[in-house]
């Protein structure tokens, strides 16, 4: 599995990822799902992984980014 | 100013697959430049049944060294020689009862030199066939942990572009106006080496260098994407999940042998893979 840029985090967010990808493959991929299964792990590693954007000076420069794209995004990601 | 290089291909590979190898394809042996990668943010519409996926890639990589033979250093500042690392910010949406994911990855840092925005949407080809006697029994075997035998028939189209913007140089007008400003006021040091660099060379033709490098690395860092994605391809068709995370083990470990993970190591400084 690809680590997390937080070492520390990197516990938390591999069962994240292995909750992921059994909901993905079992639900997600056959049309069966009706929630994220994971959402729990993944307010743990969020939570985790937030401190570690912030110390870093991150949450910012993602915000930023995210914001000055929305348009763009939009245009393209539409959901149809 | 915008260039924009696209290209069309296919994957033999069912679309589902394709989605999760998306997810899935770091690290690959084509990958080693990608150090880690996290989930910003993930929502699953009930409604729509889409999801919708932000992760943070770090990347080692640099601009590349001739564009940063055409930017004086002082408008580089510190990190200019040294810096090493890029973060790469990625959105994607999949529809998995439509047969589309669209995926968008752009640089978080430099835009202000060049902006970088890749992007491959992935289509089911068709639609989804019953699997054939004669081409589903190694499936069957194999990928049984993975999905039933019918999801992992077919092919998918995929249509890549890159698209290049360099501001670089925009604000440089306002400079001049601050230093034609500063020397009616009577101070003459300002920007003097600035003005200079930009008086042998125009900003457009600059900011037309720039993209032409990106383009050509674009162009050559595409193929090794494709290919990063061919390996997880193959490996989840062959070993399920448990294959691609044991050959994701093998890559780590190689990539560590060699010595790939020391700063400064530039082995592979390409954004894409």
């Amino acid at each position: 599995m690809s680590a997390s840029l937080a070492p520390e985090c990197n516990e938390i967010k591999e069962r994240y990822d292995n909750c992921f990808l059994k909901w993905y493959t079992e639900k997600f991929l056959r049309g069966t799902a009706t929630t994220d299964e994971c959402a729990p792990l993944f307010q743990e590693y969020r939570k985790c992984l937030g401190v570690a954007l912030k110390e870093r000076g991150l949450d910012i420069t993602i915000e930023e980014a995210r914001g000055d794209n929305k348009e763009n995004d939009d245009q393209h990601m539409r959901r149809s | 100013m915008v260039k924009v290089y696209t290209s069309t291909y296919a994957y033999d590979h069912a679309f589902p697959l394709v989605s999760l190898a998306y997810f899935l394809r770091y690290p690959n042996p084509y990958s080693t430049h990608v150090q880690s990668t996290d989930v910003i943010s993930r929502q699953f519409d009930p409604q729509t049944r889409q999801l919708t996926t932000t992760r943070l890639h770090l990347k080692r990589s640099k601009l590349p060294s001739a564009v940063l033979r055409l930017i004086p250093r002082s408008l580089l500042g510190a990190t200019a020689a040294g810096d090493s690392q890029s973060y790469i910010l990625e959105t994607s949406v999949v529809d998995v009862n439509a047969g589309w994911m669209k995926t968008e990855s752009r640089n978080l840092e430099w835009t202000g030199v060049l902006s970088v925005v890749e992007r491959q949407d992935y289509y089911r080809q068709g639609e989804l066939r019953p699997a054939s006697p004669a081409s589903s029994t190694s499936f069957a075997q194999t990928s049984s942990d993975l999905l039933p035998s019918a999801l992992l028939q077919g092919k998918t189209d995929v249509v890549a572009s890159v698209t290049l913007r360099s501001p670089f140089g925009e604000n440089v007008k306002k400079r001049r106006a601050a230093a034609a400003a500063a020397k009616a006021a009577g101070d003459q040091t300002e920007s003097e080496p600035k003005v200079g660099f930009f008086r042998s060379w125009s900003q457009g033709s600059i900011q037309r260098s720039i993209e032409l490098i990106g383009l050509n690395k674009a162009r050559k860092s595409q193929p090794n994407a494709k290919e990063g994605m061919k390996v997880v391809l193959e490996r989840l068709r062959e070993g399920g999940i448990v294959g691609v995370l044991e050959g994701m083990r093998r890559d780590r470990e190689t990539a560590f042998a060699t010595g790939l993970h020391v700063p400064g190591n530039h082995g592979h400084d390409d954004d894409d893979g």
